[in-house]
């Protein structure tokens, strides 16, 4: 029998005729009038950006997104790792994107928190648009969430400093507008960075605009606040909390809050209490979510975090850089949020006991074996 | 799965609201959800053509019986009905064939509903469904075919009105995206620009859910209850 084919994105087994039931589904249940991201075709190679970046070593391209491409780079001098943003041409070239990109992203350059992604360096070099930032060395929680799945503890940390970070951008009165898995990192050292914070605003994103635009700098459906499609004149920070609410579920369950679904404690163990802050966080209304994002942390840590999970052995690792680079970032969040345990007594363990008792049960065996042909002879 | 009649105007609303079971609805339905049924049947342990007499069996049962109202809650859902009520089959099945090998002789009950039971070993093999166990079996199955209906539905409308090019072309971009030289090169293909061909595309994304949405529609008691069936195939096919 020929092995099924296997979905790239996540995992499911394709159809015969080579797609995707789950992405097929998946898609079937967006709102109408989403479409997809469209990956800008012109890559530029690192030679062809030197002219226009005297001031950086550019390096490999790192990511491919709706909005854009990153490269890896090195600023001269201060011999500092940047992430080198370069906005999407077709991006650019819709009217009224100077105006809006010299008025936002010096605002997005302010932000200077220890769980956003910060921007150095902004403007325009050549026909490219550009952010240079401070390069993450991690994952997201995209890649995370494939991985394996999170702890309720590591979860409930996450959420906690991603409400940080929400929190101190919405004080300065610059909404993210796309929070999703993919925009939240997590470095070595288990530390949140949200990235492309407010991009969406300079990329001029309007709901309803799929038809005519080439690229999709929308935020994915799943994420979006409902008024983000229904009345998007009147968006404001308060959609931030609701996509915190889908990541904050989807992080403690590993399933997006679609439909009629089960409160978190139905679906893995964690506190009921926490149901009642996942729930208001998803709110329709945005009256009725959270109207803060430090009050959402307030909600979890009057919860409490659960007790941390004894230190585990790193899973087999699997041939897909994304997992293992997942997991061992889930190791350093653990040690990040674990306090100090008594020491660890490793059980004996399970298999090794099997093989032993197998071995003596042998053993036993071949010496009644012997000890009946000795009879015999 | 073919149906001979247009899917939508059976639905199993309808069927429930009847006061006597309607048997062409209701074996419409049964004709075209009796895959799963199959593989159920099979990862109970039933060999091919035990599972055969068993959905065949189960079938004619369900037709023969006029009243729906003992049914319970889980009536709201087609699916959840068929596969509560094929259990209970299945469980009396092993009682009644025990019955019959000491009465010395089987009977092959037929339905006359028109099964390609052949080739469903084959197609379940395709599936690949990841799983022992039946009822897991049978929701991923379940999902699998309502969806692969859809697409044969869809390709069929387009392919009715001259547009079967672009079905062919642009279908893999009912599950995600599509870069932009992909763009170009199908535009190209089809002799549309670049802007046409994402018009046609979206088009397609918005027939292709409201085919999905519409054919789940048919299977629960109201509109309402769509979006929570969609997050429950989801879940059947994360397994």
């Amino acid at each position: 029998m020929p092995e099924a084919r296997h979905c790239t994105d996540c995992g499911t087994a394709l159809q015969p005729d080579g797609l995707c039931p789950r992405c097929l589904l998946l898609a079937a249940t967006a709102p109408s009038g989403s479409g997809g991201a469209v990956p800008p075709r012109e890559v530029p190679t690192p030679q062809e950006l030197a002219e226009h970046f005297p001031n950086l070593e550019i390096g490999e391209l790192i990511g491919q997104g709706g909005m854009g491409i990153v490269f890896r780079a090195r600023q001269r001098g201060l011999e500092r790792p940047v992430a080198l943003k370069l906005l999407a041409r077709e991006i650019a070239a819709e009217p009224g994107f100077a105006e809006r990109f010299a008025r936002e992203a010096r605002v997005l350059a302010s932000l200077a928190h220890p769980h956003i992604v910060q921007v150095h360096e902004f403007g325009q070099r050549g026909p490219w648009y550009f952010f240079a930032m401070e390069l993450v060395e991690g994952a997201s929680l995209r890649e995370m969430l494939r991985a394996r799945s999170l702890s309720a503890r590591e979860s409930l940390a996450i959420v906690m400093q991603m409400c940080d970070a929400l929190q101190y951008a919405h004080d300065r009165g610059v909404v993210h507008r796309d929070i999703k898995p993919e925009n939240v990192l997590v470095d070595r050292s288990g530390r949140v960075k949200i990235l492309d914070f407010g991009l969406s605003k300079v990329a001029g994103a309007k709901p309803g605009d799929t038809l005519t635009r080439t690229d999709q700098v929308m935020g994915t459906p799943h994420y979006m606040a409902p008024e983000q499609w229904e009345r998007p004149e009147t968006v404001d920070h308060r959609a931030d909390i609701f996509a915190l609410g889908v990541v904050f579920y989807e992080l403690l369950t590993g399933e997006l809050p679609l439909g009629r679904f089960e409160p978190p404690s139905h679906k893995v163990v964690v506190d009921v209490r926490l149901d009642d802050v996942v729930l208001r966080t998803l709110a329709k209304e945005p009256q009725r979510r959270y109207q803060h994002a430090s009050e959402v942390k307030s909600a979890v840590q009057e919860v409490g975090l659960p007790p941390p999970l004894p230190p585990t052995p790193a899973p087999a690792e699997v041939p897909r850089p994304a997992i293992s680079r997942g997991s061992a970032l889930i190791q350093a969040l653990r040690a990040r949020t674990a306090t100090r345990l008594a020491p660890h007594v490793e059980p004996f363990p399970l298999a090794l006991k099997i093989a032993i008792s197998l071995a003596i049960f042998l053993a036993c065996g071949f010496a009644a074996l012997a000890y009946l042909l000795l009879l015999s002879a | 799965m073919s149906a001979p009649q247009p899917f939508h105007t059976t639905r199993w609303s309808l069927v429930l609201a009847a006061r006597d079971a309607q048997r062409p609805a209701l074996e419409e339905l049964c004709r075209a959800y009796w895959l799963p049924l199959y593989a159920y049947a099979r990862r109970s342990g039933f060999e091919s053509h035990e599972a055969e007499d068993v959905v065949q069996a189960f079938f004619a049962r369900l037709l023969e019986k006029r009243d729906l109202a003992a049914v319970g809650p889980e009536k709201g859902r087609f699916r959840s009905f068929l596969l509560v009520a094929l259990r209970h089959f299945v469980a009396n099945w092993r009682d009644r064939e025990r019955a019959e090998k000491r009465g010395g002789g089987r009977v092959r009950s037929s339905t006359g509903l028109d099964l390609d039971l052949p080739g469903a070993d084959a197609r379940l093999a395709q599936m690949a469904p990841a799983t022992d166990d039946p009822e897991r079996a049978y929701e991923q199955v379940w999902a699998r075919e309502l969806l692969r209906a859809c697409l044969e539905d869809l390709g069929r409308e387009y392919a009715g009105s001259g547009r079967g090019a672009v079905f062919d072309e642009l279908k893999d971009g009912l599950q995600g995206t599509l870069g932009e030289g992909q763009v170009a090169e199908r535009a190209e293909r089809l002799g549309l620009t670049a802007g046409a061909l994402k018009v046609a595309l979206h088009r397609l994304r918005t027939r292709f859910r409201d085919k999905v949405r519409e054919r789940i529609a048919a299977t629960v008691e109201s509109e309402a209850d769509v979006d929570d069936e969609l997050a429950a195939l989801l879940r059947a096919l994360a397994g």
